[in-house]
């Protein structure tokens, strides 16, 4: 293992460390004023930076590390700042916080503590926490915490005589405990006690280190103990076997209740202790009384009438029906009827599967202002912190069919693409939890352009757009249910950290959701052109009436006309071509209600697209994805075959 | 740049900034270390109209 950089042997080091943007590099500006050395950390392309200090007569050197959110490290810099702690001789550890944020902030001071690291606390940007009108008594947090702790304002310049003072001052005997409920207290104890060799770290730390699998620390163990350390490892794997449902959660809990318990009464909020209305709206949200609602009125306002109405509907009307059909499309025609005297190119150009007359239809005037206005409503939603807090909601429902509120990630991701969804399943813990969300992607969650036009062409169709909605939530959750009792497998469980709920900011939104279209763009654009052509050629040779032949009689037996099955063709090369497929078809009054909520839940649940399919195929391997390809298809056409039966013997939507 | 979904700073590390070549398509796309979410790389000329949120340490 490397050893980190030092400019001066002998030197008393003083290392900040803290989470990104607390104000660490104006402290240590501050301490070191202009003289200091930024450095690569020895194998690693991430800075430290070196610099000098002198308190009371005495020089040190004080070390400015990259960000960490946890002593368990997951990206290079956090790696870096641990090895710093791990190797190097250090007299005091200061961890920076935001006094905006203790609650977050105070599991990696515990953390930093556990570890017998010589420890002083900085609470930064006190300015900003009394103008949000919070008062931190420090004193209080001092003694619940046994390690000294000064309030500051560094970018102010406020509290940096104070720190200077205390670090001084600093004595690094005190070294607090903090206690885990009996259960977890009795596994650290007892890969703590079979540790013997020498660790700059605690040996608790260590234990607690070892348990979540830390795999640097478990060479550092590896090569200390020796021999001994096989048995140390039985223990190990023994207590990571007996907790492998909750370990991680169990840790974060038991954190997260000792810092409530430091943190009780140490911040008052001046308005009398009433929390604000972001505080009362987080809590709303997650909450599933007043949380379900509210994600109606979300689903309402941002997919409906935004999308489905605004998007798909007023916008999409002009440029389609006003832009292309009426004017470009005719000039289109008009000048190939001029210019080419070739048939097979004017039927390319401007036919019926024309590249002018049908992909840059598709694209420009169909798609990019349905998933133009999806990723508005999905950028505001982004920015204000929504998204976090739906997965604390539905992380109960989730757990009922396999997932937990971890897989809120790829399935709200799915809305957007489902091809870039299906890759993030792999952020998901267990192999069975992957196979589960990637089953419900590829059949039950419509990507945008899909979304908007099926919401667009439903919502003129009363009661429609209930059947949909109502019968694609049967299908989620009855096949969810069915894998989750099929498959084996752990069920981990779910925890995180609920970043503040916060206004959206205009041009965050503006640029995320610039950036979103443009990459939307250039994918689709150049795959409806290819689209266009194949569908071109199909017809010039014949090939496409042969498959339209072979998918004429599931489209009869579906209660469809015939002309759909080019919709379901389109389908297959993406899902957004084949939904502007059924709005032409609609558009040209070829579906009676029944047969387009038909249409509509069979091409929602029909089969990915061709990309799509190939990164279910790259992550789950062929095997899985093909299983997925035929049971998906399967479950797609006897869904349509059976609703279409239910609304004909009914007469719903007759 | 800071992750859209669990609030972290994805720290800039050379290459980060790049696609990961994991999407069909060309997407542009950081993945956040943390929880994974897949957050917009921004083009250049876009990060400017940024530039008035950004928070400085």
């Amino acid at each position: 293992m490397s050893k980190p950089v030092s400019l001066s042997a002998g030197v008393p080091k003083i290392v900040l460390v803290g989470n990104p943007n607390v104000g660490k590099s104006v402290l240590f500006n501050a301490l070191t004023g202009a003289y200091t050395t930024v450095s690569n950390y020895p194998g690693t392309s991430v800075e430290v930076a070196h610099g000098f200090c002198d308190l009371a007569g005495l020089r040190y050197e004080v070390l400015d590390t990259p960000g960490m959110y946890s002593l368990l490290p997951i990206t290079e810099e956090e790696r870096v700042a641990r090895q710093i702690l791990l190797h190097g001789e250090v007299h005091v550890v200061v961890h920076v916080i935001d006094a905006r944020n203790l609650e977050r902030m105070l599991p990696m001071t515990l953390q930093l503590a556990e570890a017998g690291l010589p420890l002083l606390v900085v609470v930064n940007i006190m300015d900003e926490a009394e103008r949000c009108g919070m008062t931190i008594d420090l004193p209080l947090l001092q003694s619940r915490l046994g390690v000294p702790v000064v309030g500051a304002a560094t970018a102010r310049k406020r509290g940096l005589a104070e720190i200077r003072a205390a670090l001084a001052a600093f004595d690094p005997s005190r070294r607090p405990v903090f206690a885990y409920a009996s259960d977890l207290e009795h596994d650290i104890l007892r890969v703590a006690a079979q540790l013997e060799g020498n660790y700059r770290l605690d040996r608790r730390a260590l234990a607690l280190l070892l348990l979540q699998r830390d795999e640097e620390i478990q060479g550092l163990v590896a090569a200390t103990e020796g021999a001994h350390h096989a048995k140390l490892q039985q223990t190990v794997n023994q207590v990571i076997f007996e907790r492998r449902v909750d370990l991680h959660l169990r840790i974060s809990l038991e954190r997260k209740r000792i810092c409530q318990g430091l943190l009780a009464e140490v911040v008052t909020q001046r308005t009398g202790g009433r929390p604000s209305f972001a505080e009362r709206l987080s809590s709303w949200s997650m909450n599933p009384w007043t949380g379900v609602p509210l994600l109606l009125l979300v689903l309402y306002f941002g997919l409906y009438k935004f999308v489905g109405e605004f998007g798909a509907g007023t916008v999409v009307g002009f440029l389609e029906g006003t832009l292309f059909l009426e004017h470009l499309n005719p000039w289109f025609i008009a000048v190939a009827d001029r210019f080419i005297t070739w048939s097979w190119l004017h039927e390319l150009l401007v036919g019926e599967y024309g590249i002018l007359t049908l992909a840059v239809r598709y694209a420009v005037a169909l798609v990019l202002p349905i998933v133009g206005t999806f990723f508005i409503a999905f950028s505001i939603l982004e920015d204000s912190g929504y998204f976090p807090r739906l997965a604390m909601l539905v992380d109960r429902l989730f757990k009922a069919i396999g997932l937990n509120g971890r897989a809120v990630i790829p399935m709200v991701l799915g809305f957007g693409c489902d091809t870039m969804a299906t890759m993030v399943t792999r952020t998901l813990e267990t192999v069975r939890e992957r196979v589960i969300a990637t089953i419900l992607l590829a059949l039950a969650i419509p990507c945008s352009a899909q979304l908007g036009v099926i919401l667009a062409l439903l919502s003129a169709t009363p009661g429609a757009l209930l059947v949909w909605t109502s019968f694609l939530l049967l299908i989620f959750l009855v096949i969810g249910l069915l894998a989750a009792r099929l498959m084996p497998g752990e069920r981990p469980m779910f925890y995180m950290e609920i970043p503040p709920l916060r206004l959206p900011q205009p041009g965050n939104v503006l640029v995320k959701t610039l950036t979103r279209m443009q990459w939307y763009f250039f994918e689709i654009f150049p795959l409806f052109i290819v689209a266009s052509i194949l569908l071109w050629a199909g017809k010039l040779t014949g090939g496409l009436n042969i498959l339209v032949g072979w998918v004429q009689p599931v489209m009869l037996s579906l209660g469809l006309p015939v002309e759909a099955a080019a919709a379901f063709i389109f389908g297959f090369f993406r899902r957004d071509f084949g939904a502007a497929g059924l709005y032409d078809l609609q558009t040209s009054g070829l579906l009676s209600p029944v047969q387009l909520t038909v249409a509509a839940v069979t091409l929602t649940l029909f089969v990915p697209c061709v990309a799509q399919f190939m990164m279910m195929k790259k992550e789950r391997g062929w095997m899985v994805s093909l299983l997925i390809f035929v049971f998906v298809t399967a479950i797609a056409f006897a869904s349509g075959w059976g609703l279409n039966r239910l609304l004909l013997a009914t007469g719903w939507l007759a | 740049m800071t992750c859209s979904f669990c609030g972290r700073e994805i720290p800039d590390q050379p290459g980060r900034a790049e696609p990961c070549g994991s999407c069909l398509g060309g997407c542009r796309k950081v993945h956040c270390p943390w929880c994974g979410y897949a957050n917009p790389l921004l083009p250049d000329y876009l990060k400017r109209l940024q530039q008035p949120h950004k928070k400085k340490e």
